[in-house]
């Protein structure tokens, strides 16, 4: 007799419907083993510096691939941290209902790539995409990593209406690109 | 339209809002109800409701919301009862992990640890979050006194550390600045001629000034939204990313918070996520929540020129008067509040005039209140007499605070607080008050005991009414008990609901499709009767057995005032008369609102029985509801029963609703039944007609109630806007005092519409 299977819903459609309405960008990657890198380097949109965060939750080979990038830095002191003009990290989750990603903070560069640039471009590996921000605190979740360590969710990029009109761009990224990984 | 008082001399525009941040005295707080309407109204009404309908919107997004509230409650519970046990497990966590722990008992000693930290570091710049309980403490304050400069970096905050003046909403302090008023402050205030007039150019302009004080500031403090008492993780929610940066760049990170926001689990900060974002801002989620357990082991940013010394974080918890409101069995309450701002975004008052007039120091709006009593002295809460208990706020509380409770628990004890006023001595000698409330003021006494004046009135209406409306007397009136000379009382019926009831006929089936008493409320009684009278025309021609209960108060006009032994007194009274109808199994049709919403509502904390409160929640019905109710179970359409073509006025209508009909859900239905049987229906889209029981008789409140009744007149008109006019429908007493006080015309109640429309 035939099951009925619980028909799961499509994370990737839902999480790229939120993150456009939080005013983020996506761009599917398939085959990134190939790909990765000619999106990246079309999704800095001529930044002159590029920092690079730290290569878990991607195949590092991934991200070796990257280093070599025109404009990434390799050792960035504080100075040009400061003032490059993107910051590439890789996402532990992404969250399909609110269009989050969630970035784990506290290893080098990982927080300066995602806050003090203008640009802050995010590979998401598509199988990383949950339902909702309260799947993450769920013990099976992704290994419970969420459970202990340091990250911050992020949706779009960042805003204030403190001004009157809704401004985005504040202290933090201007832009917010994910690249998807399929 | 009557003209509006004139303004009272001495309203000097030009003070600033800290001059009357503390509304000890009623003067601060009138004071600041004109500057607030005269300044800030278009920029607070703006943004408020901009929330407020952004949250109706995400909140009704998300399929478990009520699961969501009941978990975030409970945990909230939870934490609090445990909270000492929370605070070792906290201290001990924290310390292990390298950090250092303080538990301030005082404003006074969390602001000298804070300015310790700093000193040890020889700290010249500090770069603050937005943190509303940095700000009760007046951390800035002693900072800046001690010589170290204080860059608040969330732009709110910024704007009002620019302007010098505290907060007026707890997540968007500056909420009461529209841009033009940012733009003219900033020229002024640094003197510049560079283009300040869009919200870009304001924002870049403060931001290339904060980046400097982020890159090179000595020590960062943060607030934070909850802390995990089991991993020592902070959740830090912000759109900014200020917080992020002020937590992260200098080398030193000091988090302050509020005991209560210690939670047991960090996996219990998963409700939260989705309640708080959906509440505050109506997102899906802010741009940044950051979940860090500090100190970090990242390297600290050495840009200034500092040497690479490792992290330092210093968790600041403050009492301030927590653990006393903890002990205390109202006030408790409080803590569960996440401060959300949910309760000010949907107040017809916070939305008029904001946080500078219904706040005080620090904290504003419904729950306001409460905060500055708990933290500070009681005097402070008195512009918590702007909540009218319109219970707007209740059901979008995320942890089901019941705020008007707690107002009407602050009024009680500042009434007690407050001496015997010549008036109020008249008054408790004319007036059953119970023993406890007789120091109350006597405006209080005369609208908690309506009922004894309106019956009074009755007996001698045409002399009363005539008095009643000599100028003389209403100067006597607002004298004496504050009521507003532009307010007529509603006029005393020369036939009460329950004298004129013996003439309508009983119903003439023998076999009744339900059995019910019309609750005689006293507003319907004495001053709308004809509303009860149609009431129970329309329930007999329908098969039911209904009989008119003899008028007594039942509490809400005496609760309302902060006379809350008075209202137990009459709650229970009328509760045990309404109670034994129920038992004998006849249900109860209340036609006044806020009478109903006692019996459904609020009596839960005045009655000694919980069974017998559940008893008459589950049996009091508003009467279109109950009408729907019955067609629905004996299968009528009500097309059979009414004829939408007899109606006497037409089948255009405006309906507006009243704010406690709403709130237990006895509104949804007269929208159903009238669009259902073919009326053209506009209704009301505002939380509250700004009359709200007794509070728009006041003279102390006339022109802000009429400021909020404008939100509504002009839905009205918008709604009629080149055509005819629409018949104006209303379900309380008070909202139809005051559409005929703005339109002059006749006010239908919806019984009164469909007793006159049944098919003969």
């Amino acid at each position: 007799m035939k099951q009925d299977v619980a028909v799961m819903p499509d994370l990737i459609a839902i999480f790229e419907e939120n993150a456009a309405a939080a005013a983020a960008t996506v761009q599917r990657v398939a085959s990134p083993a190939s790909n990765l890198r000619q999106a990246v380097e079309r999704a800095v949109n001529g930044a002159e510096t590029i920092v690079l965060g730290p290569d878990e939750f991607l195949p590092s080979s991934l991200i070796s691939a990257l280093r070599d990038l025109p404009g990434v830095i390799s050792q960035p002191t504080d100075q040009q941290l400061s003032t490059a003009g993107a910051g590439i990290t890789a996402a532990f989750a992404g969250v399909a209902s609110s269009g989050s990603v969630c970035i784990v903070i506290g290893s080098p560069l990982a927080s300066a790539a995602s806050l003090l640039m203008p640009l802050h471009i995010v590979l998401l590996n598509a199988a990383r995409i949950v339902e909702r921000p309260s799947s993450l605190f769920e013990p099976t979740c992704l290994g419970g990593e969420a459970l202990h360590r340091d990250m911050v969710l992020i949706t779009g990029p960042s805003a204030t209406a403190d001004m009157g009109p809704l401004v985005r761009g504040v202290h933090g990224p201007h832009r917010l690109h994910i690249l998807l990984l399929e | 339209m009557r003209e509006s008082n004139p303004t009272p001399p001495a309203a000097n525009d030009s003070l600033s809002p800290r001059a009357f941040a503390n509304k000890s005295d009623k003067k601060s707080l009138l004071q600041a109800i004109r500057m607030a309407l005269k300044i800030q109204c278009p920029a607070v009404r703006k943004n408020t409701q901009t929330f407020n309908s952004n949250r109706y919107a995400a909140t009704s997004a998300l399929a478990d919301y009520d699961q969501l509230k009941d978990q975030a409650r409970q945990i909230k519970e939870d934490s609090i009862a445990r909270l000492p046990e929370l605070l070792t497990t906290l201290q001990n966590v924290v310390t292990a992990r390298g950090g250092r722990f303080f538990c301030a008992s005082t404003a006074q000693d969390a602001c000298q640890y804070i300015l310790g930290a700093c000193k040890q570091h020889h700290a010249r710049l500090v770069v603050k979050g937005k943190s509303i309980t940095s700000e009760e403490i007046r951390l800035n304050h002693v900072l800046e006194g001690a010589g170290i400069e204080v860059a608040e970096s969330d732009l709110a905050e910024f704007i009002l550390q620019v302007a010098d003046e505290q907060p007026s909403h707890i997540i968007a302090p500056a909420l009461h600045y529209s841009r033009e008023r940012i733009t003219e402050l900033f020229k002024r205030k640094f003197n510049t001629d560079l283009p300040l007039d869009t919200g870009e150019e304001l924002t870049q302009f403060a931001r290339e000034r904060l980046r400097e004080k982020f890159l090179h500031a000595d020590v960062g403090i943060t607030g934070a939204n909850l802390v995990a008492a089991d991993t020592g993780t902070l959740m830090l929610v912000e759109s900014e990313g200020n917080i992020r940066m002020t937590s992260f760049l200098p080398p030193v990170h000091i988090a302050i918070a509020g005991v209560e926001k210690v939670i047991g689990a960090r996996a219990q900060m998963a409700p939260f996520l989705e309640l708080l974002a959906a509440s505050g801002t109506g997102q899906k989620q802010s741009s940044y929540v950051t979940f860090i357990s500090p100190p970090m082991h990242d390297p600290p940013f050495t840009l200034s020129g500092r040497a690479a010394e490792p992290r330092e974080f210093h968790l600041v918890l403050i009492d301030n008067g927590r653990m006393r409101m903890r002990d205390d069995a109202v006030l408790r309450e409080t803590l569960y509040c996440i401060r959300c701002g949910a309760c000010l975004n949907s107040c017809a008052n916070f939305q008029t005039v904001g946080g500078h007039a219904f706040g005080g120091e620090t904290y504003s709006g419904g729950i306001g209140g409460a905060w500055e009593a708990g933290t500070g002295k009681l005097e402070n809460a008195r512009f918590s007499d702007l909540c009218t208990g319109c219970s707007r706020c209740v059901n979008q509380c995320p942890v089901r605070i019941d705020i008007p409770w707690l107002n009407e628990n602050l009024r009680d004890r500042l009434n007690k607080a407050a001496g015997l006023s010549v008036a109020s001595s008249m008054l408790t000698a004319l007036t059953p008050v119970a023993e406890e409330d007789q120091h109350a003021p006597a405006s209080k006494l005369f609208f908690g005991n309506y009922h004894f004046f309106a019956k009074w009135g009755a007996r001698s209406s045409l002399l009363s009414n005539a008095f009643g409306d000599t100028s003389i007397a209403r100067l006597g009136m607002q004298q004496l008990v504050g009521l507003d000379r532009h307010r007529a009382l509603p006029a005393f019926a020369s036939q009460t609901l329950v004298q004129a009831a013996e003439g309508v006929p009983d119903s003439e089936t023998d076999s009744p499709i339900a059995r019910a008493v019309l609750f005689a409320d006293v507003f319907t009684n004495y001053g709308l009767p004809q509303r009860g009278i149609a009431a129970l025309h329309l329930l007999r021609r329908l098969g039911v057995d209904i009989a008119v209960t003899e008028s007594i108060p039942e509490g809400r006009a005496a609760l309302s005032q902060g006379l809350i032994a008075t209202a137990k007194g009459y709650a229970r009274t009328a509760a045990s008369l309404l109670d034994k109808f129920v038992v004998e199994g006849r249900d109860v049709i209340v036609l006044e609102p806020s009478s109903l919403a006692m019996l459904r509502r609020d009596a839960r904390h005045l009655l000694e029985s919980a069974e017998q409160f559940e008893r008459l929640r589950a049996h009091a019905f508003e009467p279109i509801e109950y009408v729907a109710r019955l067609l629905k179970q004996s299968g009528r359409d009500p097309a059979d029963v009414f004829d939408v073509l007899l109606s006497p006025v037409g089948t255009r209508l405006f309906y507006h609703a009243h704010c406690q009909q709403k709130t237990i859900g006895a509104a949804a239905a007269t929208e159903t039944m009238l669009r259902e049987l073919g009326f053209d229906v506009v209704t009301s889209a505002v939380e509250c007609c700004g009359m709200a029981g007794s509070f728009g008789y006041k003279k102390d409140f006339y022109d802000l109630s009429m400021a909020v009744g404008e939100d509504l007149f002009a839905q009205v008109r918008a709604a009629e806007a080149g055509q005819e006019p629409r018949a104006l429908i209303a379900s309380g007493t008070s909202c139809t005092e005051q559409l005929h006080a703005a339109f002059e015309r006749n006010v239908w109640h919806p019984v009164e519409l469909l007793a006159s429309i049944l098919r003969v």
